[in-house]
């Protein structure tokens, strides 16, 4: 006889299938595997950060305040007390004095948007380097860059609300960056903020934009990446049993959804032991906005800290000619290098496809070593990019090493050129080893640490080919195939074969379990 | 008309409440003489000469006249020496770009002797008397952000310079030690005179130095160095995306 | 497949299902991640289930405990700025959400690897591109269609149509204009608070006399006008150097007053306050991007990616001994902009 509980959920099931046709879909979903490696689930750091982001963010906005009206502070930190502020600046303080919680939840919010970025460059980075982004996911790829860039926007924008000293100052470089552009900059640059800088409305401007219109975009384009996922079902590594034809892992229910809703609440205790224990934007310490105040080390937040970098080892050309003035100096660093940056970024998987002549589907992944020149050009970038973030930093680093800040910054300028080529070719080189390793194990097999000696006097050590379920794993060119298929004909009877464990670089999926019935 | 004895009175009860208002405004409203008893004071530059010569002279000159080693200190005023010399800049090791902070190699009283003897030798700026750090905590900070922080960092934990100089951290300086660099423009720091920043505003601003650095509390938590939006993004990605990664290893490795 | 499979899998409906567990011997290869077992965590013997189930259990109790801890330490903790202990408010929060939010996700976890069974299942992959005759329906459709609409066969409404949507694509475009006081003017970026005879006052409003400040010293002074102190293109830095390190261009001789001189704040680079003076080196420094400008030389650029010098303004000292500015400055002050003229009068390049 059936449990109440179970004619409970029954009935509703029913009741909820008769008006939507939902049996079909819930067994569908329910029933979906999906593959289960570690780096799949950097994409959901990501997810679970902006869930965070927005919670958080809500109770936020029921306390602050996106006004530039000037009022005197009157909240209990005393170190501010009769100092006029706007109003943006002063419910901020509010919430990190004055309301129970408050700081916590700015906290929160604030090492939620920094996890946010962080996880969609690794992210990023691990779907470049797999290879994840070719047909037939072109288009998440895209998306995926479209998130990356709004991300940008939604921080810079969510960092500037409160008003004090350094986000400020950041908002003054905007206007100037906007400044620079030819022939439209001033007037973008007054129509953004409504006059020549400060322009009196930026706060005001800045706030819908972020609480409502960007996420609002964010929110659709991580439903459509997401739903693209759920669609065309994850890629998955190479090994025995995966094809192009199928998926490996675990169901949804109960065991991939009960992986994940913990995966989810983790990320939310990361972001809560940061947000309690790591102070992060103290913007009492800052002050309220003064266009003539500045402190010394002032930096944006690390996402744009790459554009900072930019802007800091820019040479400082400019032309002044018929009767005009044009910023090289301003435009390059800070508008046509994120342009070619993420255009590039953007289109990458159509001009790979193009270069390679590569058009099937792929739905299996690249081990990086599998494709040294993509490999390559991805530590390249990730070099320069690098090189550009501690440029960044550069005057940080000569105050805490007391170096010399002129000699930071004309080293970083050259390491910005030398650094990345010579990452490539290593990286190459690297990969080719690697490769070379490979074959060399399918050809060669494994060492047995038996040693022979030869009647000629030679010492000589056994080796046994590698065994076809291990093999198969190195099975990602034509000719490894080929190898694979030889090896598994020499193994044929062979009662050495099954002990036999390939070193090192690789686990055989199966754990204690697989391995206890190959010992036996 | 009046008789001699109520004249003589009249004049009496003058010079008794002058005496009277004299003798209260000397006990209470006039202002302390800053320097010690002449006799005092003579010992402290006599003392403080002796110390000159002992560790100073060498680089500064016999007769303060400088030389290879250091300018003349001639006209430097004790704020300079008081500055130097307790936050053990002075005696200076080795050369570098910018004298740096090092164990301080004299008492207080030491410090005062060798500040008495130099101004003595031509004047200069010197600390007032009372408290230094008197002042109102919220003028301190504005006035902070307008003239230090460019330099010395938000919260004081110091900033970079051409050339390898540096503003230095303000945490370890005293107050004394904070009011004298202000008034001495030590090496490339702007020399803020008492009409630059009244003593008031001076106060203030050591008030809120010292508030800063070493009153203040971290109420978000572990501080991260006060340097700002640098070390956050550290944080996130070695602490954030660290502690993450670990988890996902964790979830995905089967049995 | 064993029958024993097929009778499992028969009695939870799987075999008609398209996810399904792989039997032995079907892989070419021989999966070695097949076991004699079903799944990876072999049928639970009483025992270790049972401490696997305290284990998530406990975890899932310190979420309780985090919540307990949270909500003691929210009402109860003091909180105000500056009573003793508040600086642990914030972190003994966020530690007992982390608490509670860690173990329950750890919970989470741990039951999914320990209790559930999760072996490991295989499904299909579905072909993405639809079937040809998907195909050509959908094109037939669309074609039948667009035929029927008459974009194709009535010139006239399709030019018309395609004219009233660019009108209407238009229409959206004054409402930007409404973002208001856009309209730029050159004149505007070129005027400052200063104008003749406007004194030098200071962040607390005192005008400055000469005298004040001493040799290596500097003031942050704001222009005489209502709003001065704020405005954020006015502010400016008065320095006093001594007038034989001093080099003033002809043309500026008497911009300065005795080693008084006196730059825009505002960098020319990127518009942060250059407020950074290095007394011996005469140096401005700007701490965004690291531009140096040389004060005692027209405050020409040194290093860093500011194109020009910071403007200059003249000053002179009134009758009353105070500083007081000669005019506005001799060209707009800030970062560059396309309208900014290559030559103002008295520029220092």
């Amino acid at each position: 006889m059936a449990s109440f509980g179970e004619k409970a959920a029954a009935g509703t099931g029913t009741w909820v299938d008769d008006r939507l046709g939902s049996a079909n879909f819930v067994r569908r979903s329910l029933n979906k595997v999906f593959p289960d490696h570690w780096s799949f689930m950097l994409g959901e750091v990501a997810l679970y950060s902006f869930i965070m982001l927005l919670l958080t963010g809500t109770y936020l906005s029921l306390f602050f305040e996106g006004s530039s009206k000037e009022v005197l502070y009157d909240g209990s930190y005393t170190p501010l007390k009769g100092i006029p502020m706007t109003a943006a600046y002063a419910s901020t303080l509010d919430i990190s004095f004055d309301v129970r919680g408050g700081l916590v939840m700015r906290q929160m919010h604030h090492w939620a948007a920094l996890l946010f970025m962080a996880a969609i460059v690794v992210h990023l980075a691990r779907v470049f380097f797999t290879g994840a982004f070719r047909k037939p996911r072109e288009l998440n790829w895209v998306m995926g860059v479209g998130l990356f860039v709004l991300g940008l926007v939604e921080g810079f924008a969510g960092y500037s609300l409160p008003d004090d000293l350094l986000s400020g100052t950041g908002l003054r470089i905007a206007y100037s960056i906007a400044l620079s552009t030819p022939v439209v900059g001033t007037w973008a640059a007054f129509l953004v903020f409504g006059g020549e800088y400060p322009g009196g409305h930026i706060i005001e401007r800045l706030y819908p934009i972020h609480i409502l219109l960007v996420p609002g975009i964010i929110l659709a384009i991580i439903s459509v990446h997401m739903g693209l996922v759920w669609y065309q079902k994850h890629t998955q590594f190479a090994s025995p049993g995966r094809t192009e034809h199928n998926v490996v892992g675990s169901r949804f229910f109960p065991a991939m959804m009960t992986k994940m809703a913990g995966f989810n609440m983790m990320v939310f205790g990361v972001i809560a032991l940061l947000g309690g224990l790591a102070q992060i934007n103290p913007i009492w310490l800052y002050g309220p906005y003064d266009p003539s105040q500045v402190s010394a080390g002032s930096q944006p937040d690390w996402y744009i800290g790459f554009l900072d970098g930019s802007t800091r080892l820019m040479p400082n050309w400019e032309v002044r000619a018929l009767g005009h003035t044009l910023s090289p100096n301003v435009i390059v660093p800070t508008q046509l290098l994120p342009g070619v940056i993420f255009t590039l970024l953007a289109l990458y998987p159509f001009l790979e496809a193009k270069l390679t002549g590569d058009k099937g589907y792929h739905n299996i992944l690249d081990r990086p070593r599998d494709k040294p020149v993509r490999t390559a050009i991805g530590t390249m970038c990730i070099t320069f990019y690098v090189v550009l973030l501690i440029a960044g930093g550069n005057d940080i680093i000569a105050s805490i090493f007391h170096l010399s800040i002129n000699e930071i910054t004309y080293t970083l300028r050259t390491a910005l050129f030398v650094l990345p080529p010579l990452v490539y070719l290593l990286t190459k080189r690297i990969c080719l080893s690697l490769q070379h390793a490979d074959d060399d194990l399918l050809h060669h097999g494994i060492e047995s640490g038996t040693i022979r000696r030869l009647p000629s006097g030679e010492f000589v050590e056994e080796t046994l080919p590698l065994p076809p379920q291990y093999a198969v794993l190195l099975e990602t060119t034509p000719e490894r195939k080929e190898l694979v298929a030889h090896n598994a004909h020499r193994l044929e009877g062979s009662p050495l074969a099954v002990e036999a464990k390939p070193k090192g670089f690789f686990r055989p999926r199966g754990g204690k379990d697989g391995q206890k019935e190959l010992e036996s | 008309m009046t008789s001699t004895r109520s004249r003589l009175s009249g004049y009496a009860v003058v010079v008794l409440a002058l005496a009277l208002l004299g003798g209260l405004y000397t006990a209470f409203l006039a202002p302390k003489p800053k320097a010690e008893d002449p006799a005092n004071q003579s010992v402290a530059v006599k003392e403080g000469r002796q110390l000159y010569l002992q560790g100073c002279s060498t680089c500064h000159g016999l007769n303060n006249q400088g030389g290879a080693g250091g300018p003349s200190l001639i006209g430097v005023g004790a704020s300079a020496v008081v500055f130097q010399v307790e936050s053990g800049r002075m005696p200076l090791a080795r050369g570098a770009a910018q004298a740096p902070r090092k164990t301080v190699k004299y008492d207080r009283t030491q410090v005062d002797q060798l500040a008495a003897y130099i101004q003595s030798l031509g004047g200069g700026p010197e600390l007032p008397a009372g408290k230094l750090d008197d002042g109102e905590l919220a003028l301190g900070g504005d006035l902070f952000r307008t003239n230090c922080s460019s330099c010395h960092n938000f919260a004081g934990v110091g900033g970079a310079l051409t050339r390898a100089k540096y503003a230095p951290p303000l945490t370890a300086a005293s107050a004394r030690v904070i009011y004298a660099a202000m008034q001495s423009g030590p090496e490339n720091m702007p020399r803020f005179s008492d009409n630059t920043l009244t003593p008031t505003e001076k106060r203030a601003i050591t008030r809120y130095v010292r508030f800063t650095t070493s009153e203040s509390k971290n109420p978000g938590g572990a501080g991260l160095g006060r340097y700002g939006p640098v070390p956050e993004g550290l944080v996130a990605f070695l602490v954030g995306m660290g502690l993450l990664i670990v988890v996902t290893l964790w979830i995905g490795a089967r049995a | 497949m064993s029958d024993s499979i097929r009778d499992r899998l028969k009695a939870t409906g799987e075999d008609v299902d398209p996810a399904a567990p792989v039997s032995h011997g079907e892989h070419p290869v021989g999966d070695p991640t097949e076991s004699t077992h079903h799944s990876y965590h072999a049928e639970l013997d009483e025992q270790s289930a049972k401490r696997a189930e305290l284990a998530v259990a406990s975890l899932f109790m310190l979420a309780v405990v985090g919540t307990v801890g949270f909500i003691a330490t929210f009402v109860f903790w003091p909180n105000e700025f500056g009573k003793h202990l508040y600086e642990f408010y914030t972190p003994l929060l966020g530690g007992f959400m982390a608490l509670a939010l860690l173990g329950l996700g750890a919970g989470a976890i741990l039951w999914a690897k320990t209790l559930m069974k999760d072996e490991e299942t295989v499904q299909e992959r579905h072909l993405l591109s639809s079937a040809d005759e998907d195909k050509q329906g959908a094109a037939a459709i669309i074609k039948e269609g667009a035929a029927d609409a008459g974009l194709g066969r009535y010139p006239i409404l399709r030019r018309s149509f395609l004219l009233a949507n660019g009108a209407l694509g238009v229409l959206a475009v004054p409402f930007l204009f409404g973002l208001g006081r856009f309209q730029f003017k050159e004149a505007a970026m070129a005027k400052t608070g200063w104008h003749k005879g406007s004194r030098l006052l200071d962040e607390l409003g005192r005008p400055v006399k000469l005298g004040d400040l001493e040799v290596g010293g500097v003031k942050s002074v704001f222009p005489d006008v209502a709003g001065g102190r704020h405005m954020a293109d006015s502010a400016v830095l008065l320095i006093r150097m001594r007038p034989d390190v001093l080099h003033v261009r002809e043309s500026r001789k008497d911009w300065v007053v005795d080693g008084h001189i006196a730059y825009s704040v505002i960098c020319t680079h990127l518009g942060c306050p250059v407020k950074l003076y290095e007394q011996q080196t005469h140096h401005l420094f700007c701490p965004c991007h690291q531009s140096t400008f040389d004060a005692a030389n027209g405050a020409k650029v040194l290093f860093g990616p500011a194109a020009r010098s910071l403007p200059q303004l003249a000053i002179q000292v009134d009758d009353e001994g105070y500083f007081v500015a000669q005019g506005d400055f001799n060209e707009p002050v800030g970062p560059s902009y396309w309208e900014r003229k290559p030559h103002y009068k008295d520029e220092v390049k």
